[in-house]
């Protein structure tokens, strides 16, 4: 694998909001934190925060110190800290990836309108992590939070168009089984702007990728209100989305 | 628990939406019945116009009371706009009315000073006659009902003459000192609207803004006059007041307060016992960052405790959901919207607990719709200003202009039907009441006294709507009517259960609950296939309580507490 690919499998290794089966992720996350005491106190925060501020771009580091801050509920702790991080490492891709991801774990605790304005600062970290460095897991990221925002913000296209260039990259490196999840956001984006045909082609062309997929075959095999049913509870914003990466990289 | 709650409340809702055309139960007789008159929102003259008509899209209310006691309830309907004239409703007794606002000297709710927001019949001189407090943005009016229809202001001498930018008001004896007491819930904080003197008079956040209103409390003295005793008695707040619910919520004798907030937490203050209230918010409602509108109670599951019901805003934009707090009996509460199907009825403004078919389950009618305009939505344009890092929302000047744009409009009613305590079913479609009017206030009535209770509904900006029951194959029922001799006149507060065919239901007199609309103060209990009353249980405010038996069915029945004991 040349250095390009080695960079796209590890960032995507990183993945995002919904790439992980919440029981998975779940099962993953609770051997990165054994150790610790459980929920996390505010010494642990302190020394997950001092070793990522070692190492600002580790996404494993942040992955676990945000995984502390959800059990210890200390979001607005961690969206500080991670805005601090950025401001001293602005090159940090990673960095803004996790301070994004931030911003998104606090949504299911917050009001509806600060659940706008919490993932409004999330896709402005995604894009300056993309802006910095490219990656499948930052357009997939990105792409994906643009679907949670009602059609009426016109902001689906933009998902449409990120999650197409995610599904570029995945096809150009060795398949992974998180690339699904691609297949299953793009047609979900296609289907928000009634394009069905997209959709169901998207879904059909991933399910030959990976036959068998549950989701794939779910949105396949309904329609209409059923159909909407099924896309809509997969984007509520009320429902906490697992942001947890370890299981990615427990599989590898 | 909640996941059978659910499965029944999908299992019923699903077939519920296979009914297709309407079916006798409602008819909209507003113009037959002379009550079509619009109301027309007020528009201002000021910097912060283009934003402030859309914001105050309110003020279409009703309120229902037998005002000339002759057995008929009447109806007050207010407009908003600068020369709005409001309207006093008689009931001819025929499903007709006849506006007699000019003669009664009512009708001059609006000026430029003042816009009506609500109305609420209370009697505060314990006459026997229901008098009247127009609630408004501005000052407030009192009017003294003198009988033979007219009516005399006395907001100055009973000492109410203040600025308030009231938009709610109900009246219950909290004390039980035998006069009801009035408690106003104010919208913005006490500037003139029509010409503020400060650009920041908005709410300072959308979920916990505290530059409000808040509530007022004033203690009726008993002699025609009214002390503010809102600090005194332990109600100061500084919320964006929407709506005020009062009921006795933990049966103990002493009626409890909810207010309904908009742009941030619903408040919940237990009645004491000793002339003061408590903030319990946290432990019986939790801390909530919604958008409050209406506080109706009733004994939805039949369980002898009061529930109450509180709309919120829902839409795709903004999922915050409604509330249905179940009581738990312990001055602790549980939201079952979800489970009951009672949670998304869009933007929400007024609702009403009431038993339209007579099967002795509590139903709801929600309205909903904030401004139906042109099809541009203004959703973006507010949503791109709170997304403004810094922005300083109770500043006017930094909100978008509305235009022409809509806001959560066009959207149709709800009519709840209960299934027994355990979920509700939208039957607005099957019997035509699913307007999509701009929907705020309801007064609920048995207008024609044939046992099926009627709906009035004011909407905001246009036609009002006056549905009558028609309902076929209905079971039988009863009514009440309550004379209060040691407590207040019109037994405000008294709670009655009626004990018929196997069960027994609670009812009570409530003083005005839910956004701006005031249903009947008499007690209608639907009684099902129940030919017989077994026994009606009556708790006066005063603490009296009274046994009846023998009490017929299908007709009103006067109550009078039994004032030796």
């Amino acid at each position: 694998m040349n250095q390009r690919g080695r960079a796209i499998v590890a960032a995507a290794i990183m993945v995002v909001a919904q790439a992980v089966g919440a029981q998975t992720a779940g099962r993953a996350f609770r051997p990165v934190i054994a150790t610790m005491a459980f929920p996390a106190d505010d010494a642990d925060l302190g020394r997950l925060e001092a070793a990522l501020t070692s190492a600002p771009d580790d996404l494993k580091a942040g992955n676990d110190y945000r995984m502390a801050v959800i059990q210890a509920k200390a979001y607005d702790r961690a969206i500080a800290f991670f805005q601090k991080l950025v401001t001293a490492n602005p090159a940090a891709a990673n960095a803004h990836l996790n301070y994004g991801f931030a911003y998104v774990d606090k949504i299911p605790d917050a009001g509806a309108i600060t659940q706008v304005i919490l993932a409004n600062n999330a896709l402005g970290e995604f894009t300056k992590s993309i802006e910095i460095k490219p990656s499948w897991i930052g357009l997939y990221t990105r792409g994906n939070s643009y679907l949670f925002w009602p059609r009426i913000f016109n902001r689906t296209h933009l998902g449409i168009d990120d999650l197409n260039e995610a599904l570029k990259m995945q096809k150009a490196v060795p398949k992974q089984p998180y690339h699904v999840r691609v297949y299953i956001a793009l047609g979900d984006g296609y289907w928000k702007i009634d394009d069905l045909t997209a959709a169901a082609n998207t879904w059909r062309e991933g399910l030959a990728q990976f036959p068998g997929n549950a989701q794939l075959q779910a949105r396949l095999s309904r329609q209409g209100d059923d159909l909407k049913t099924l896309i809509e509870a997969g984007y509520d914003p009320a429902k906490r989305v697992d942001t947890s990466l370890a299981d990615l990289w427990t599989r590898r | 628990m909640r996941v059978v709650l659910a499965a029944i409340a999908a299992a019923w809702f699903a077939a519920a939406g296979a009914t297709g055309s309407i079916q006798p139960g409602f008819e909209d007789i507003t113009a037959k019945a002379g009550v079509s008159s619009a109301h027309h929102n007020r528009t201002f003259e000021n910097p912060y116009a283009h934003i402030m008509a859309g914001y105050t899209a309110l003020g279409a209310s009703a309120s229902a009371a037998d005002y000339d006691g002759d057995g008929f309830d009447d109806l007050f309907v207010t407009d908003s706009s600068v020369d709005g004239r409001n309207h006093l409703y008689h009931n001819n007794g025929n499903l007709t009315f006849t506006d007699v606002a000019a003669q009664a000297g009512i009708d001059s709710g609006n000026d430029r000073a003042n816009a009506s927001a609500d109305s609420l019949w209370f009697d505060f001189d314990n006459d026997g006659r229901p008098d009247l407090l127009v609630v408004r943005f501005g000052q407030n009016e009192l009017y003294r009902n003198l009988g033979g229809g007219r009516f005399e202001n006395v907001t100055k001498a009973a000492g109410l003459e203040r600025y308030l930018n009231a938009i709610t008001a109900v009246a219950f004896d909290y004390d039980h000192d035998g006069f009801v007491d009035l408690f106003v819930g104010a919208y913005f904080q006490p500037v003139n609207l029509f010409n503020p003197q400060t650009p920041r008079f908005f709410p300072e956040s959308f979920e916990t803004a505290n530059n409000g209103g808040g509530v007022l409390a004033f203690h009726n003295n008993g002699n025609g006059t009214f002390t503010d005793v809102t600090e005194k008695i332990g109600l100061k707040t500084s919320g964006w007041t929407l709506d005020l619910g009062h009921a006795d919520a933990n049966n103990d004798g002493w009626d409890d307060l909810y207010v309904a907030c908009d742009f941030g937490t619903d408040r919940f203050f237990v009645n004491n016992g000793n002339g003061t209230f408590s903030d319990i918010t946290e432990k019986a409602i939790g801390i909530d960052t919604k958008k409050g509108m209406n506080v109706d109670w009733g004994d939805f599951d039949n369980d002898g405790l009061l529930d109450i019901y509180v709309t919120n805003i829902t839409d795709d934009y903004m999922k915050e959901g409604n509330f249905l707090w179940k009581n738990n009996g312990n001055l602790t509460f549980t939201d079952v919207s979800r489970e009951t199907n009672t949670y998304d009825t869009g933007w929400g403004w007024g609702a009403k607990f009431f038993d339209y078919d007579n099967d002795g389950w509590l139903d709801l009618y929600v309205t909903n719709g904030w401004v139906s305009a042109g099809s541009e939505s203004y959703v973006p344009d507010v949503f791109e200003m709170i997304i403004k890092p810094g922005i300083d929302l109770a500043d006017a000047r930094n909100w978008p202009p509305m235009g022409t744009k809509s806001l959560s409009g066009y959207q149709k009613k709800r009519l709840f039907h209960n299934e027994r305590g355990q979920a509700f079913t939208d039957q607005a479609p099957k019997y035509g009441v699913d307007s999509i009017r701009d929907g705020r206030g309801i007064a609920i009535a048995d207008f024609d006294n044939d046992g099926r209770l009627d709906m009035f509904v004011a909407n905001a900006n246009g036609q009002p709507f006056l549905y009558h029951n028609t309902m076929p194959g209905g079971g039988h029922w009863a009514e009440f009517a309550l004379r209060g001799v040691k407590s207040n006149a019109l037994g405000v507060g008294a709670q009655v259960r009626v004990t018929a065919g196997g069960g027994t239901q609670l009812r009570f007199v409530d003083g005005g609950n839910g956004f701006a609309g005031q249903s009947s103060m008499r007690l209608h209990v639907g009684l099902g296939g129940a030919a017989t009353i077994d026994k009606v249980e009556v708790r006066w405010p005063s603490g009296v309580k009274q046994t009846l038996t023998g009490v017929p069915v299908d007709r009103l029945t006067k109550i009078v507490e039994d004032s030796s004991r």
